[in-house]
C-alpha cells in the first residue's frame, strides 16, 4: 500500500524531476497524473491539476490578506487627518449654507475618485451620481461640465461624456495629501473653469464599513449675492458687516475661493479614507472567498486521491483472485 | 479646530487688529498674516496666523478659519530673519508682476512674523 502510494507520488513528480528508476519499471495502467481519462475507463480528475489550483488559490488568499492589512494601516493614517479637516468647512456651511438645489446656469461637477482599483464599488457610485447631477442640470440654457480627479472616474466618464470634460487630474496620492497641494489644484480649477456653482462629488467616510456618496455645493460670489437677495438661509448674509477690502464683492470672491479649497481638501481626504476602507472590505471578502474555494478544492482532492487508491486496490485484489483461480 | 468659550479674541484683520468680545456685531473679515491672541481669564495664548477668514455670528459665536496657525513659541527667529532677507532680495530682482507680488507676500508674512516675535 505504501509502495503503491510512493510509486504514485514518484510518477506525479515525474514531469518535474528526472524520472526515477522505480517509475520506469512501472508501466501505467492507471493513467499518469496529468491525463483526465484513464485508458481502463475509470474517470477522475487528476490530482496534479487540483493541487496546482489549490496552490494558486492559497497564494491569492495570502495576497488579499496582505492587501487588507496594508489598507488598514493606510486608513489609520488618513483617518485622523480627515476628521481634523472636517472643522475646516463647517464654519462656511454655518455661514453660507449648502444649497444643492440652487438653480444655476453653469454648474461644474468635480468628481473625486481613486487611481487604483480593487476598492469595491465606490468609484462607480461616484460616477453614477455625477451623471445623475449632469442629467438634472441639463436643459435649455443650463449646462454642466466635469472636472475629474482620479483614474477610475476618468475611465468611466471618458466613454460617454468626453465632450463635457474640462479638466482631468490624476496621480493625486503620489505624495501624502496636504492642504498646499489641494489649494494649488483648486487654484487651477478656478482659473480654467468658469462656473456658477461647483458641485463636488465624493464618498464621505462615516465608518470603516459605510461610505456615503455626498455632494457639496460651492457657489460663486454672484450667485451668493443673488440668493442673499432672494432671502432664505443666505438672506442673513446681509446682516454681516464686511470688513476691509474696497467692496463687499471682493471679499466674497476671496471667501468663495477659500471655501472651495477647504471643501476640496476635506473631500479629497474623505475620499481617500473611503477608498482604503472599501479596499479593506473588498480584500476581506476576497480572502474569505479564497478560503471557501480552498476548502472545496481540498475535498475534491481528497475524494480524487481516495478514488484512485480504491481503484488500485480493486485491481490488485481482482488480479490476485484471478490468479488463485 | 476646537470649540471653546473665551473672553476675548484679537484677530489680525486686513484693516488692522480687531478685538472681538461677546456681543460683537456680525461680521465677515479677511485676515492678514499676524498674531491671533486668545484671552481667557488671565491667560493669553498667541498664535501666528498666515491668513484666513473670521466669521463673527450674531449669537456671539466666532469662527476663525486659518490656512496655517502656529503657536508663537514654535517659531524660530533666525529662520524668520533669513526669510525676510531672502524675500527682500527677491523683490528687488523681480521682473514680472507675478514675481513682484509673490515676493511682496513673502515680505509681508515674514515682517509680520518678526513683529509677532518681538512685539
Amino acid at each position: 500500500m505504501a509502495m503503491a502510494a510512493l510509486r504514485r507520488e514518484g510518477r506525479r513528480f515525474a514531469p518535474l524531476i528526472s524520472p526515477r528508476p522505480i517509475t520506469a519499471v512501472r508501466s501505467s495502467p492507471i493513467a499518469p497524473s496529468h491525463e483526465d481519462e484513464c485508458p481502463i475507463g475509470v474517470r477522475y480528475i487528476s490530482t496534479q491539476v487540483v493541487r496546482n489550483r489549490m496552490k494558486s488559490v492559497k497564494n491569492i488568499q495570502k495576497i488579499t490578506k496582505a492587501m487588507k492589512m496594508v489598507a488598514a494601516s493606510k486608513l489609520r493614517a488618513v483617518q485622523t487627518k480627515a476628521e481634523n479637516s472636517r472643522g475646516l468647512w463647517q464654519p462656511f456651511t454655518a455661514l453660507l449654507g449648502d444649497l444643492p438645489s440652487v438653480d444655476v446656469k453653469k454648474s461644474v461637477v468635480v468628481t473625486i475618485s481613486s487611481d487604483k482599483g480593487l476598492c469595491g464599488g465606490i468609484n462607480s457610485t461616484s460616477v453614477k451620481i455625477s451623471k445623475g447631477i449632469h442629467k438634472l442640470n441639463s436643459g435649455p440654457e443650463k449646462e454642466t461640465q466635469y472636472v475629474i480627479l482620479g483614474e477610475k472616474a476618468k475611465a468611466q466618464l471618458i466613454r460617454d461624456s468626453k465632450k463635457d470634460i474640462e479638466l482631468i487630474i490624476t496621480e493625486l496620492q503620489k505624495n501624502p495629501l496636504n492642504y498646499t497641494q489641494v489649494s494649488v489644484l483648486a487654484d487651477e480649477i478656478l482659473k480654467n473653469v468658469e462656473f456658477d456653482a461647483l458641485r463636488i462629488v465624493f464618498n464621505k467616510f462615516h465608518s470603516v464599513v459605510s461610505f456615503v456618496p455626498t455632494v457639496s455645493t460651492v457657489l460663486s460670489p454672484e450667485i451668493v449675492e443673488r440668493e442673499a437677495e432672494s432671502g432664505g438661509k443666505l438672506g442673513d448674509l446681509d446682516n454681516y458687516e464686511v470688513e476691509g477690502g474696497e467692496t463687499k464683492g471682493e471679499i466674497l470672491q476671496n471667501l468663495a475661493e477659500f471655501q472651495f479649497s477647504c471643501v476640496m481638501f476635506n473631500a479629497v481626504l474623505e475620499n481617500a479614507c473611503s477608498e482604503q476602507g472599501a479596499r479593506m472590505s473588498a480584500m476581506d471578502s476576497s480572502s474569505r472567498n479564497a478560503g471557501d474555494m480552498l476548502d472545496r478544492l481540498t475535498l475534491t482532492y481528497n475524494r480524487t486521491r481516495q478514488a484512485s487508491i480504491t481503484t488500485e486496490l480493486i485491481e490488485i485484489i481482482s488480479g490476485a483472485s484471478a490468479l488463485e483461480g | 479646530m476646537g470649540l471653546a468659550g473665551v473672553d476675548m479674541v484679537i484677530v489680525p484683520a486686513t484693516t488692522g487688529q480687531m478685538g472681538v468680545l461677546p456681543g460683537h456685531v456680525a461680521t465677515i473679515a479677511e485676515l492678514k498674516p499676524g498674531v491671533l491672541s486668545v484671552h481667557e481669564g488671565n491667560e493669553t495664548t498667541k498664535y501666528f496666523v498666515s491668513s484666513g477668514f473670521v466669521f463673527i455670528h450674531a449669537n456671539s459665536f466666532a469662527d476663525i478659519i486659518a490656512v496655517e496657525a502656529v503657536p508663537l513659541d514654535q517659531i524660530d527667529a533666525n529662520l524668520v530673519q533669513k526669510g525676510l532677507v531672502e524675500f527682500t532680495q527677491k523683490l528687488s530682482s523681480a521682473t514680472t508682476d507675478l514675481e513682484k507680488a509673490e515676493a511682496q507676500i513673502g515680505i509681508d508674512v515674514h515682517s509680520a512674523l518678526n513683529s509677532a516675535l518681538t512685539g
